[in-house]
């Protein structure tokens, strides 16, 4: 009878614990995806916390001195967004770097709450235009 | 005398061996950097070969004393036992000299050695090049073989004769085996620098910005290797058939001693956080926290599984596990942090050293547990719980619950692999995944904390539990109405402050019980009695400065992340804005230019009610490498530390001459400062037990002289 009572609270507890553990991952996984794989299914990402990779967008920066917002186009040169985002640019955040931006899409505008600058080459010097999609992501991981 | 002679030239060959080896001429014609000093390249005897040979000594020692340890068991050798002894301290020496190899060529710039070369510079501070030893990987796992080698030294020397001492010391030997043949083969720090070229990024700018980094991975390390002790004498009270209770006497102050450098390790890693990472935060539930924090944990519940153990002769396989599990996580965390597998912002980056860490881990995991199976007999509980409300089983339940957060940590940390492997999505697990279920296990762990050590062993009476608890919950009541009226509104700090005033209230509870009653005898004053009993029982006073340093710790938490203001400012220099109850006069900004570094920065006022409290001084860093500019400029904070809560100040974007304004980012977090008071207290409780009183004092010099005593159940 003890054993069975034993039991049975295990089984609960475990379940219960199992159950909390399970919605608090499902509410705090962030995904780290591209401007295009945004676009090729939105649904799937929709009201998530995302990690944004891409490129600062060629003329695209606009920092507001006055209300400290930083507006610019993330793009993988496939496909490009705008993002808000509160604070002033970096001391490295230009034109073609790679950056990520943390937060979440709101009507088409990601509204980014953490902006961090990547270095890597991978990107710096495309040859006929085009990036190597998956290359970058890689070196923006 | 024989096999001291035997012992003798073996090491003289490893010795000559490595010296002809070291003096072999290299070439140095490709150095053609200005930087290397004739010095260096004059040197006959290469640091980096001679650092090499010192390895190699080491490693030839470690073989011959497991060699000789086995065998002078197995053969009942004292002579070969004492032999093996002596060998742990002649590792000590060859690892030494690896050490002194290094630091001599960090310190005189000499790149012929590759680690050097890559990550220290020519301009770097003084201080920088010291402790560049353990600033990047290979060098980091030298410090780690040689704090190791330092314990099994003066283990060896300072044990008292028994039975498990020289099993003890073989699987000591045997964890210095694997990271010296690390250091040897995989990650030798003294490889020579075969391109002759300045390859390197030079020192991390995040390391050299801030002077904790110095004592932060030392903290750890102590940590770890203190922990190997008691893992290694759990593992000998296998082997030799004595799972009783003397492996954890015997390993008692170790055991102390390592959890307290983790401890101190962990808060000193979160206070370079909050200094250095510009984002005024001191946790992120970064993966590189997370395998520092789980064997913490582990090895917290181990402490008080091995008190239940003590004095109830339970929980035996239990406590084995335990630290089986808390040495295995310590080397996972170094496997998950050094392969590349999880990326992190501290993490040292992929490399081949990661996958011998997961070798090795599941070897010692697989071992271990193995050799507790094959003891089952043994170590299995006879007795059962006497009663649900008892102090064993409050340990009990507090064990479970650490390990529970234990696991948590680890499906947090590891889920992003998981997903990866699975779907090929690319996720990391948010900060409130690890808030959301660490909050309430930790709530629960601390009312656990306020009412386990109050009930008796065995049983408790209902009546005195009842009119204790009443206590403790009338004080916590009160704090949180107090802290209602102060303007606290919000459930978990709530819920906090009120576990806190249960927990001051237990203290107190606890200290009273002791105390009255004995004043009451002795007809003396409490005062006098109190002294009296505080350096007494040290092992019990110490847990309280302990549990007291907890509560600290857990206040600073609570208030630094639940009332976090975190804001962006521009102000104009010459002008001043409004933060919160304080002005912020931007003054003027500077610059700096020192050797290997370039500064700007703002001068930032801060006034308060019409009075000038400090000037801050947040400022960007840029470390020069050899003329180039290196990695990204730093933001670095300067941070008004108050009682009540800090003002953090970072400069947010860039600063340039011809700008008239500067944008701060200001973050004020409450009682923040109180995080690393408490882990200071932590830390002074821990010493404070370890730490014998006179009569322990006497019961051990009569234990060294081989008087049987049974201090075990006196020590207390």
């Amino acid at each position: 009878m003890k054993k069975l009572i034993y039991s049975v609270a295990a089984v609960a507890i475990l379940a219960a614990a199992g159950f909390m553990i399970y919605q608090a991952l499902n509410t705090s996984l962030v995904y780290f995806i591209l401007p295009n794989e945004y676009a090729n299914d939105p649904n799937n990402y929709k009201n998530k916390r995302l990690r944004l990779g891409g490129l600062v967008e060629d003329g695209s920066v606009d920092f507001n001195t006055n209300d400290l917002k930083l507006y610019f186009k993330i793009s993988d040169s496939i496909k490009s967004y705008p993002v808000t985002h509160t604070g002033a640019p970096p001391d490295l955040f230009k034109e073609n770097t790679g950056v990520v931006v943390e937060g979440r899409f709101q009507d088409g505008v990601f509204v980014s709450d953490n902006l961090l600058i990547k270095h890597t080459e991978v990107y710096e010097a495309p040859e006929d235009g085009k990036i190597n999609v998956e290359a970058l992501k890689e070196s923006l991981e | 005398m024989r096999l001291t002679a035997i012992y003798i030239f073996i090491t003289s060959i490893f010795t000559a061996f490595s010296t002809v080896f070291a003096s072999a001429p290299i070439n140095l014609q490709r150095l053609d950097a200005p930087q290397v000093s004739q010095q260096v390249i004059d040197r006959v005897l290469s640091l980096g070969q001679l650092g090499t040979a010192s390895l190699m000594l080491a490693l030839g020692i470690i073989i011959y004393a497991l060699i000789a340890g086995v065998l002078g068991i197995t053969r009942r050798n004292a002579q070969l036992q004492t032999s093996a002894r002596y060998a742990a301290v002649a590792t000590f020496l060859a690892l030494s000299t690896a050490m002194m190899c290094m630091e001599a060529a960090l310190l005189t710039d000499d790149f012929t050695v590759q680690y050097v070369a890559q990550h220290s510079s020519v301009p770097a501070p003084l201080w920088v090049k010291v402790v560049m030893l353990w600033g990047a990987l290979e060098g980091s796992i030298l410090l780690w073989a040689w704090i190791l080698s330092l314990y099994t030294a003066i283990l060896a020397m300072n044990t008292p004769n028994h039975a498990l001492r020289p099993w003890a010391l073989n699987i000591m030997q045997f964890v210095q085996l694997f990271f010296v043949l690390v250091l040897a083969f995989v990650a030798n720090p003294f490889t020579l620098n075969a391109s002759g070229l300045f390859v390197g990024p030079g020192p991390n700018s995040l390391l050299q910005n801030h002077w904790m980094m110095a004592i932060h991975p030392i903290l750890m390390y102590l940590g770890f290797v203190g922990l190997t002790v008691p893992f290694a004498f759990a593992m000998a009270a296998l082997i030799t058939k004595r799972p009783g209770s003397e492996w954890m006497r015997l390993t008692r102050r170790w055991t102390l001693m390592g959890w307290g450098f983790l401890t101190a390790a962990i808060i000193a890693g979160g206070w370079w956080s909050y200094e250095v990472l510009g984002w005024g935060g001191f946790w992120a539930w970064d993966p590189v926290e997370n395998v520092s924090f789980m064997p913490w944990l582990t090895a917290t519940a181990f402490i008080h599984g091995i008190q239940v153990q003590e004095r109830r002769r339970m929980l035996k396989s239990w406590n084995m596990m335990l630290i089986v599990l808390t040495f295995t996580l310590s080397i996972l965390g170094t496997f998950l942090t050094r392969s590349g597998v999880l990326s992190s912002i501290h993490a040292f980056g992929d490399g081949p050293v990661g996958i011998f860490f997961l070798i090795f881990f599941l070897l010692v995991l697989f071992a271990s547990l193995g050799l507790v199976v094959m003891r089952w007999d043994q170590v299995r509980d006879h007795s059962e719980l006497d009663a649900v409300v008892s102090r064993e089983s409050s340990y009990l339940l507090g064990n479970v619950l650490f390990l529970a957060m234990t696991f948590m940590i680890l499906l947090g940390t590891l889920f992003p692999l998981i997903v990866e492997l699975f779907s090929g999505e690319k996720v990391t697990v948010g900060a409130p995944f690890f808030n959301q279920m660490s909050v309430p296990i930790f709530l629960a762990i601390f009312l656990l904390m306020g009412i386990g050590p109050l009930l008796p062993w065995r049983k408790a009476e209902h009546q005195s539990v009842i009119r204790n608890l009443l206590w403790m919950c009338g004080v916590g009541i009160i704090a949180a109405a107090i802290a209602y009226v102060l303007g606290i509104r919000r459930v978990y700090p709530l819920i906090t402050i009120a576990i806190s005033g249960y927990n001051i209230a237990s203290l107190g509870l606890l200290i009273s019980a002791a105390v009255v009653p004995r004043a009451r005898l002795s007809k003396r004053n409490s005062l006098q009695v109190f002294r009296q009993y505080a350096f007494e029982n040290r092992r019990r006073f110490g847990s309280m400065i302990v549990h007291l340093g907890v509560i600290v710790t857990a206040l600073g938490i609570m208030g630094a992340s639940a009332y976090r203001i975190d804001e962006q400012v521009k102000v104009d220099f010459g002008t001043s804005t409004q933060f919160r109850s304080y002005e912020l006069r931007a003054i003027d900004m500077f610059e700096e230019q020192v050797p290997g570094r370039g500064t700007v920065g703002a001068n930032v006022e801060v006034w308060q009610n019409n009075r000038k409290i400090d000037t801050l001084r947040p400022r960007i860093n840029v470390f020069v490498h050899d003329g180039v500019t290196q990695q990204q400029p730093v933001p670095t904070a300067d941070v008004l530390y108050r009682v009540q809560h800090d003002v953090y100040l970072t400069l947010s974007g860039s600063l340039s001459r011809d700008q008239a304004f500067v944008i701060l980012r200001v973050v004020q977090s409450p009682l923040v400062m109180w995080i690393w008071i408490g882990g200071f207290i932590m830390a002074f409780g821990t010493l404070y037990c370890v730490i014998p009183s006179a009569s322990e004092r006497k019961q051990e010099r009569l234990a060294m002289q081989g008087s049987p005593t049974n201090s075990g159940n006196t020590i207390s």
